[in-house]
């Protein structure tokens, strides 16, 4: 430890004691690096990112307490089957611009709008969405006492009309491509403004981070762990149906053998959620690496990848030049993958999906069929998932499973998505930011994080 | 026999406890009658200790208590008018506030020196008028190493006739001042300060009653605030009622009167205002702005001349110190000093002339008030156990009285008036055992 780390411990613990908190200071964060500031929470990096310049509209604590930072009233009227949601007032969005109930309005609108399993369940529960001054009234269809629990999806935040306006707890300040983001405190924050005066996020190694995702029991002497409650699934999926089946299982093998050579750094996966509570296993018997590279030789494959493994993107492109096939990679944003989605060049993806490990398993495969079955969502899918909804309410966890069952043998079976592997996170904090606490969905929550706390 | 070996030893250890005060002491009372001696055949006059150095053992702590028995000590002289002049200890000097030495007849110089065994008082009376040294005398005793140790010891006589606990009720949250007024009948009204609303009490026996509450419509830009701050002030311009409100959240405070007998909203002031005072005989708000959305003062001391409607040209500005805790003391109405708590939680002392002296070099804190020109109360600035320290500054000094330890953690502290009494209103967080609670305290002194 050097001498100013030495000076600084002790400052931080007298502060850390003081009863009126200090403010000021900046907390660095290792992540993946954004696409861009449009909205993506596909994965667990992102979905940290984006808490911090989106506001939600409701904050779910890991002992499912419910809040709301933008809302200084909530209320359901069972009656008139309708939540009230009135808007505190002189509420601005990180330009000074006003945030008014027509905002609140139209970013749920756009969540609504959006393919999210999430999105979905709420569209499916809400009859219409009104406003009236400050207060938001969402009808619903029957009534629903738990909708606010629904209003807590982490996709479900405050958009701003323009490019530029934030409502979060900080907003995005200087991006230098490739190294480092830095994000300053948000003066109209909703819930009060934060300690922290910056956030700077880097996408490199250094400087070292105060807080940062890394896999669980690791780094005990200066860091805080926490278990997200989170894991990330990766899926390989295959777009078209000329995909012959042989290629499929020597790409497969080829992305097995890549997590071999580079430190197994994912688990296994053969299921489509969680091994620990799939009903069934899916075993893909691969490819030896002679019969792969003959099967793949003359193969000429573009793989397209997420933007959000982007992290991938060394070690993978390395692996694949060593093993001198003809794989192209393309990491690709979201908003892109969607563009391209109806066009027949895409035909092998590698995608990942984040899964609160909470979240019933019923809930998650359903997200998968919804979410990731692209372009062969057919039919047949959706009378599946009609019979899962009905399972979910039979109140028969042997019903429930069955068709849990039912749906991934069908989706293994036409081959559109095979799971690779899969991930656990845990987020590390520096023991200097003790404030710092973990919500629901697995977010540090950085408002009241600083060199005193509240 | 066991009995009486415990009895001679409670015996010596409070024998030890007689003597341990008998040297310094014997000093203190050799100087205070010498000088009771010199001003005998004199009338009526002014006098000041403005010198006190040390290069003796003693800490600057057994330093203030000995300058302390010698002020008492020359209090009870009819003949004498002692002025406090005293702000602070710090290595081995005494700083005086000699802002009103000109007005004394009689300056003494004091120097407490180490004579071999013995501790030597050397002892100078300097008459103004003269202009010249008129009296020299100089003293010893022996101070043993006990009483050395209680000396600079840590501890403040009388504490019992000090300020204590008057009142505690529990108040709702994110309570931010109180001031009070007499209304036209003679009433005290009792102004409780919130985000979004002002409640007005009126005294009832020994508890107060809501008597009337208003909301504050603020305005955009409006900056949400973790820790909500803010000051009030409520002051009489001739015969109309003024009451002045701000805080961390706008950069706006609003100004409203009493006018048929509602409050209604007259001006906006671009600071915070939280004294009323004289300057140049014309009436000032002095405030300051608080950094939007944060629990801190910006670094400037806004004053602007009152009238109705304001006269916002004449306004000017004193640079300061980033402040979490600012108060003005002032005495019949003229600025005293200037006490200030800056981000660091060191406390800062200014004249009148917004020239800083360094009376407690390393006091800490969070919270403070003055109240006229008499007390200060400054709350401690640690969580683990919180405390409110008051400081007599009566003549302009600094002299650490009493100390009062508070179940809690105090938010603000502010001067006021409780059944007559004068004192300070203090809102304290309570986290333990259970739910937070707002507590609201009134600390004063049983025996004024």
């Amino acid at each position: 430890m050097n001498n100013k780390k030495l000076l600084l411990l002790p400052l931080a613990l007298f502060m850390l004691s003081a009863i009126k908190p200090y403010y000021g200071g900046e907390m660095t964060i290792r992540l993946n690096e954004p696409a861009s500031f449009h909205l993506n929470t596909a994965n667990y990096s992102n979905l940290i990112f984006y808490s911090l310049i989106y506001e939600n509209f409701f904050y779910m604590k890991k002992d499912g307490e419910i809040s709301s930072n933008v809302f200084q009233d909530y209320r359901y009227d069972a009656a008139a089957r309708t939540l009230f949601l009135t808007v505190r007032e002189n509420l601005s969005f990180s330009n000074g611009k006003p945030l008014t109930a027509k905002n609140i309005q139209v970013s749920l609108n756009i969540f609504l709008a959006s393919d999210l399993f999430a999105a979905s369940r709420l569209s499916k529960a809400i009859k219409n969405v009104r406003v009236s001054e400050n207060q938001v009234a969402v009808e619903l269809l029957a009534d629903n006492p738990d909708i606010v629990s629904l209003l807590t999806a982490p996709e479900l935040v405050v958009l701003a009309e323009d490019e530029q306006s934030f409502s979060g707890v900080f907003y995005p300040q200087e991006w230098e491509k490739n190294h480092h983001l830095t994000l300053r405190a948000n003066p109209f924050y909703a819930g009060g403004r934060t300690y922290l005066d910056s956030v700077r996020i880097t996408f490199t190694e250094s400087p070292a981070p105060d807080l940062f995702l890394g896999s669980p029991n690791q780094f005990k002497e200066n860091f805080h762990e926490f278990d997200s409650g989170i894991y990330q699934n990766i899926y390989l999926c295959f777009l078209q149906g000329d995909v012959g089946q042989n290629t499929k299982i020597a790409l497969y093998s080829l992305l097995n053998r890549f997590n071999e050579a580079t430190g197994g750094k994912f688990r296994a996966l053969h299921t489509l959620t969680a091994d620990e509570e799939s009903p069934i296993s899916i075993r893909i018997k691969t490819f030896s690496p002679q019969k792969t590279a003959s099967i793949l030789k003359y193969a000429d494959i573009k793989l397209y990848i997420l933007a959000s493994l982007s992290s991938l993107e060394k070690d993978l492109t390395a692996f694949l030049k060593e093993s001198n096939l003809r794989i192209e990679t393309l990491f690709i944003d979201d908003s892109q993958f969607a563009i391209f989605l109806d066009s027949a060049a895409i035909k092998y993806v590698l995608i990942d999906r984040i899964f609160q490990k909470k979240i019933p398993a019923e809930e998650k495969i359903s997200r998968i069929l919804k979410e990731s079955s692209f372009n062969r969502f057919n039919a047949s899918y959706l009378r599946m998932l009609s019979e899962l909804d009905e399972a979910s309410f039979s109140n028969s966890q042997e019903l429930l499973t069955e068709q849990i069952a039912r749906i991934s043998e069908a989706i293994v079976n036409d081959g559109f998505i095979f799971p690779l592997f899969q991930k656990n996170y845990s987020l590390y904090v520096r023991k200097t930011w003790p404030a710092v606490e973990i919500d629901y969905y697995g977010r540090p929550l950085l408002q009241k994080a600083g060199k005193s706390n509240e | 026999m066991k009995k009486a070996i415990c009895s001679s030893l409670m015996l010596i250890s409070f024998a030890v406890g007689l003597l341990a005060q008998q040297g310094a002491e014997g000093l203190v009372t050799d100087g205070a009658a010498y000088l009771a001696g010199f001003f005998k055949n004199k009338f009526d006059v002014s006098v000041a200790i403005v010198r006190f150095e040390n290069e003796s053992e003693l800490t600057d702590l057994a330093l203030q208590k000995i300058y302390q028995m010698l002020v008492s000590r020359l209090e009870d002289e009819k003949n004498i008018r002692v002025s406090d002049l005293l702000i602070g200890f710090s290595n081995g000097r005494g700083e005086f506030n000699l802002s009103q030495a000109g007005a004394l007849d009689y300056l003494l110089d004091l120097k407490l020196i180490q004579n071999k065994s013995k501790t030597g008082l050397g002892l100078t009376v300097y008459s103004r008028l003269q202009d010249r040294v008129v009296s020299v005398k100089y003293f010893e005793k022996a101070i043993l190493q006990g009483e050395m140790d209680s000396l600079n010891a840590r501890d403040f006589a009388f504490s019992e006739l000090g300020f204590t606990k008057l009142l505690e009720f529990e108040s709702k949250k994110d309570l931010m001042d109180i001031r009070s007024i007499a209304a036209d009948d003679g009433t005290l009204h009792y102004f409780f300060y919130y985000p979004d609303e002002i409640i007005i009490y009126v005294a009832k026996e020994t508890r107060l009653e809501k008597y009337f509450q208003f909301k504050l419509k603020w305005a955009r830009p409006f900056y949400p605030a973790l820790h909500h701050e803010g000051r009030l002030l409520l002051f009489r311009s001739g015969p109309a009622l003024f009451l002045t409100a701000g805080n961390n959240s706008s950069p706006y405070a609003l100004v409203f009167s009493m006018r048929d007998g509602l409050w209604q909203e007259t001006q906006k002031l671009n600071f915070v205002p939280f004294q009323h005072v004289i300057l140049n005989q014309n009436p000032y708000l002095v405030g300051a702005r608080f950094e939007e959305g944060r629990n801190f003062f910006k670094d400037e001391i806004y004053f602007m001349p009152f009238s109705d409607p304001l006269e916002k040209s004449a306004s000017y500005k004193k640079k300061v110190y980033s402040a979490m805790a600012l108060d003005l003391s002032t005495r019949g109405g003229q600025l005293q000093a200037v006490h200030l708590i800056d981000r660091n939680y060191g406390y800062h002392l200014f004249t009148a002339e917004f020239e800083e002296k360094t009376p407690l070099p390393e006091k800490k804190g969070a919270s403070l008030a003055a109240l006229d020109g008499e007390w200060l109360a400054i709350s401690d600035h640690s969580r683990d156990a919180d405390q409110i320290f008051f400081y007599d500054i009566r003549d302009g000094g600094q002299r650490q009285a009493y100390i009062g330890k508070v179940a809690g953690e105090v938010q603000f502290i502010s001067a006021g008036i409780w059944l007559g009494t004068g004192g300070f209103w203090a809102g304290v967080c309570q986290r333990t055992d259970g739910p937070e609670r707002f507590m609201v305290q009134f600390w004063g002194k049983r025996n004024e």
